[in-house]
């Protein structure tokens, strides 16, 4: 049988082959986080949930400082809400052809087959199952698209944008000989202008009125609900008011076009109306990031300078706080015990449940106060103490020491 | 009106007749000559007529020195004598739901879907009709078949390497061994050419309105 101080010394050896268990401090939108949330914000991921399942249509801004877990919060929605639609998309990487991103990342999520399904769904609505003498299916394309035509173009101004749509979505399921490039284009695949011309379209997803057009058709026909999670949003800020005082040096747009036309300034307005415009897409829930109440203002005015009939759907916005000091000690030992089955040595967090090897109470309580408990500041504490045990060469006991007279304990 | 039940609306040798008004999918059989299937979605049965509208009659018709397959839309009506008519059967819904289900053709375009109503096959020793080897390893759309005393309506057949029909995604009518009507869906059936009275691939010209 192994004695505790041979587990401990155990768990030391393998995390100095180079393993960290704490690699990241930076959550990404793309790289799904699998550590769950700690206790202290399951009330507050418990509020988003009950808002979401309660209404239709919102938008819902979120408040948190730099690092306090915005994007982390994404992933444990994602995980709460897995029987929803939730996409994710960072402001920073949609400012051009917004619709189309959100619309690629959408169908990303969807997947192919539920895309299938709807297509097929609308076509039988509009007649396409309809069985001649009783029994046969003949379905006569004209006919289904005139119905789906007819029965769309009333949720949709522009009827040119939608007639293509409807074009598209009945090839896709009633006309055999074109039903690949049909699905290339409801999967947003740029395509050529050959592939267009058999489809007798001038435009693929790029445009964005067909992309918003598909959009409102699949997320209003989906049996799942449907939220966006817009990260970064106060990035539009700096757009809309540049800081003079930090761009003297260096060249602005404003120079060339002056403060009413500059293009970020129009940009941003645009990406504002698109948002706003996506209101109009029945059972979308949007839930938008920011790091500061001051930011949440300013949206709020411009959008009220535009229109204040669109703060209609706003909510109040949701505080995300920063850890608090138990929360220190739960998120080690989360990230501890995720680390010991990535290695497949539990037996160390079991043989220790109460320990906080190689750290202990002392140095966690210390990494909080000086990072004011702010979870990426924490995991960038916990990360530097690691890379220190892994790769210092140094005794355990004589970096816990000096660690615990940084942080005067 | 939905149906969870196949009913059989009329069966001439059971003495059934049920008077109504009935709409759905709906299988008559004639006792003529050239042994025609009538398909519809509507019949109305009275004491002294039954009357189906706009229905699709398929079957063989002599031309001449040669029987050709043939369907035809028209409104049928049979008054006083119904010695013509053999069955009428209404198919339930749960069966049609099946064979929608089943059908898979229009994704898949290698489908040969006939303009106009052909014969594939028809077994008789002075009018023969056999086109099975021409079209071994084709899939053809729509084919009504007759076997025995059962009809057959699928959504495709395909003539395997024997050159025998195997028709998928079938709705089946026929008589048991105490001559009483049912009606099934059956994903795949494979039949012997020998058994087979007719095979008819309906056009698509006939279909459309």
């Amino acid at each position: 049988m192994l004695l505790y101080e041979n587990r401990k010394q155990k768990f030391l050896n393998i995390l100095r082959l180079g393993l960290n268990p704490f690699k990241k401090f930076v959550s990404t939108g793309e790289i799904k986080e699998d550590l769950g949330i700690i206790r202290s914000r399951e009330h507050f991921l418990e509020s988003i949930v009950e808002l979401i399942e309660s209404n239709k249509n919102f938008i819902l801004p979120i408040i948190g400082g730099v690092g306090a877990g915005k994007t982390h919060c994404f992933w444990a929605l994602k995980e709460k809400l897995y029987y929803y639609n939730l996409v994710y998309l960072s402001l920073e990487n949609v400012y051009r052809k917004f619709y189309y991103k959100f619309y690629s990342k959408y169908i990303e999520e969807m997947g192919v087959k539920v895309l299938r399904n709807i297509t097929s769904q609308l076509c039988n609505e509009w007649g396409a199952l309809e069985r001649k003498f009783g029994f046969f299916h003949v379905a006569d394309i004209k006919k289904v698209k005139w119905k789906g035509f007819l029965e769309l173009s009333k949720d949709f101004e522009d009827i040119t944008i939608l007639k293509d749509v409807v074009n598209v979505i009945t090839t896709h399921q009633l006309d055999p000989y074109k039903k690949i490039e049909a699905e290339n284009w409801l999967l947003g695949e740029l395509m050529d202008y050959k592939a267009l011309s058999r489809l007798k379209l001038l435009s693929d997803l790029k445009k964005k009125d067909y992309a918003y057009t598909m959009l409102k058709i699949l997320i209003e026909k989906s049996k799942l609900g449907s939220v966006l999670y817009l990260d970064e949003f106060d990035t539009i800020i700096p757009m809309i008011h540049p800081d003079k005082s930090q761009t003297s040096q260096i060249y602005d747009p404003s120079w060339f076009y002056g403060d009413d036309t500059n293009p970020d300034r129009l940009t941003a307005n645009k990406i504002i109306d698109r948002i706003l415009n996506l209101q109009n897409i029945k059972g979308l829930k949007i839930i938008l990031t920011m790091k500061s109440i001051e930011s949440f203002v300013e949206i709020k005015k411009l959008i009220q300078e535009k229109n204040p009939d669109l703060l209609y759907n706003f909510r109040e916005p949701l505080i995300l706080p920063n850890f608090i000091e138990k929360d220190v000690f739960q998120f080690y030992k989360k990230s501890l015990k995720s680390f010991a089955k990535d290695i497949n040595y539990i037996d160390f967090i079991e043989a220790f449940p109460d320990s906080y090897f190689p750290l202990n109470e002392k140095i966690l309580k210390g990494i909080f106060t000086k990072a004011r408990g702010n979870p990426r500041q924490i995991t960038k504490y916990l990360l530097k103490i690691f890379n220190e045990i892994i790769f210092s060469g140094k005794k355990l006991e004589k970096i816990i020491i000096e660690y615990e007279n940084e942080f005067n304990l | 009106m939905t149906n969870n039940d196949n009913l059989v609306l009329f069966d001439n040798i059971k003495n059934i007749r049920k008077n109504g008004e009935y709409s759905g999918s709906i299988i008559s059989k004639c006792k003529n000559e050239s042994k025609s299937v009538i398909f519809s979605d509507n019949i109305t049965i009275s004491e002294d007529k039954i009357v189906i509208s706009q229905g699709l009659m398929v079957g063989f018709d002599k031309n001449g020195d040669k029987k050709i397959a043939f369907s035809e839309k028209s409104d049928f009506s049979w008054i006083d004598d119904f010695s013509s008519i053999e069955y009428s059967v209404i198919i339930s819904d749960d069966i049609m739901n099946q064979y929608d289900e089943g059908q898979f053709s229009d994704a898949f375009p290698y489908t040969i879907n006939l303009l106009h109503t052909a014969g594939l096959y028809f077994n008789d020793y002075k009018y023969n009709i056999d086109h099975l080897d021409f079209f071994k390893g084709e899939i053809l759309k729509n084919p009504v078949a007759v076997i025995f005393n059962g009809i057959c309506v699928a959504d495709r057949v395909v003539i395997d390497h024997r050159g025998d029909p195997v028709f998928y995604d079938c709705l089946i009518v026929g008589r048991d061994q105490n001559e009483e009507l049912a009606a099934s869906y059956e994903p795949l059936v494979n039949v012997d050419d020998k058994v087979v009275e007719y095979i008819i691939i309906l056009g698509i010209e006939s279909l459309k309105e």
